[in-house]
């Protein structure tokens, strides 16, 4: 997937038994990147979308990528949209997906306070280490070494969408053009593969995407948003820390 | 880049701490469900179909009941539901008690299940506006859009992860 990973445990356990918990997550994690990079001339996703490989021979996690992707694009007046580039490419539901399940998969191994984050967006759950909330900050769209907001979960996702990075590179798919409006959408929930795909979404739709966005807290997705020329946004339920 | 914390928080101690939490970030849910109980009585949505079926047109409306007792204002005793009126999220009833001629309680119903539910009482959700911060703040992890492994090496999380290792 081209990004990369931190993880933090914050259990009392030995040091050996945590190496193979993150082992296990980064094999997981390269197994989902040879499947589904859209980089990779022979990953399953790329065979698929050339047409060489049938729907009913895919397997189980494509078929659940792609129905999930069917499903956010109506979710999302198709705004999130795998086919936005015109090839297929669900990269933007695979990544919080795989970090879903890496984070589900830890805690069945029995971590209960642990943090994975995924190019920026973060999967956590439990404490932090020294006790308490894992804090989260939200990357200031013009200052990198700044954040505009801190978090404070135990449980929960945190996803951020931002034009601040690759510039015009998120596509309105209504008009084809490059996205406008808004600079910065972080959403968070319960999902981290929801909450990457309504973040990526309401970029997408620019400044409406900020009432969208407020429908979607009834829902448990809290939002904080900063527009093009700097203003900033929140949900009333937005977990910030005091 | 992988890192792991050994820390002092016993696994015990964290799955009841998690218990707490998880409340914690549910209350987003609750408001839409709890807070239409009591206050959309009077309300806003209560208007519009009380002025469609106004709360004299008791008496109106149901002139075969005539031998029931009538006050001076004219309205019967009892309680009486207005026609449902619809709107593209469902119906909404209100219901109104009569006694000794007056008005002495309205209430409106209106449609809890569903995407009704959440889509009727908060529908004057908005974010709100607020001044954009740049704080230097004590945090775990950033999240911030992060495409590459080249934007990594310069981002915030990348600090914070030096800094632990």
């Amino acid at each position: 997937m081209g990004t990369t990973v931190s993880i933090e445990l914050g259990e009392d356990r030995p040091e050996a038994e945590l190496g193979r918990l993150i082992t296990e997550v980064c094999d997981w994690l390269h197994e989902v990147d040879a499947r589904f990079s859209t980089y990779k001339a022979d990953s399953e996703v790329s065979r698929f979308g050339r047409g060489e490989l049938r729907i009913e021979d895919a397997s189980a996690d494509l078929r659940h990528v792609l129905e999930a992707c069917a499903d956010l694009w109506r979710d999302t007046d198709g705004y999130f949209d795998a086919y936005a580039g015109g090839a297929l490419d669900p990269s933007g539901y695979v990544k919080g997906w795989s970090v879903e399940v890496a984070a589900a998969r830890l805690l069945a191994a029995g971590s209960h306070d642990h943090y994975i984050n995924a190019g920026g967006d973060i999967r956590m759950r439990g404490n932090h280490p020294d006790g308490g909330p894992w804090r989260v900050g939200i990357r200031h769209p013009w200052e990198a070494d700044k954040v505009s907001w801190v978090l404070a979960l135990h449980d929960g996702a945190v996803a951020t969408s931002g034009t601040y990075e690759r510039g015009d590179h998120v596509v309105n798919p209504r008009t084809g053009r490059p996205a406008q409006g808004l600079r910065s959408v972080t959403v968070v929930g319960p999902d981290l593969s929801i909450a990457d795909a309504y973040a990526t979404a309401a970029l997408a739709m620019g400044e409406a995407g900020i009432a969208w966005l407020a429908k979607r807290a009834a829902d448990g997705y809290d939002s904080a948003v900063v527009t093009d020329d700097g203003r900033a946004f929140s949900s009333a339920n937005l977990p910030a820390a005091v | 880049m992988r890192r792991s914390t050994a820390a002092a928080v016993g696994t015990l101690t964290g799955a009841a701490l998690i218990i707490g939490v998880r409340l914690s970030v549910t209350p987003p849910e609750a408001p839409a469900v709890a807070a239409p109980v009591g206050n959309l009585a009077g309300a806003t949505p209560a208007p519009k179909p009380s002025s469609k079926k106004p709360a004299a047109s008791g008496s109106k409306e149901k002139p075969a009941e005539k031998e029931q007792e009538k006050s001076k204002s004219g309205l019967k005793d009892g309680v009486f539901k207005g026609n449902a009126a619809a709107n593209p999220y469902g119906k909404i009833q209100v219901t109104i008690k009569v006694e000794g001629g007056e008005i002495t309680d309205a209430a409106a119903s209106y449609p809890t299940a569903n995407d009704s539910a959440t889509i009727n009482p908060p529908a004057i959700a908005a974010l709100k506006e607020s001044t954009l911060q740049a704080q230097n703040a004590d945090v775990s992890a950033v999240s911030g859009a992060t495409y590459t492994s080249e934007s990594y090496v310069k981002s915030l999380q990348a600090a914070l992860d030096a800094a632990k290792a």
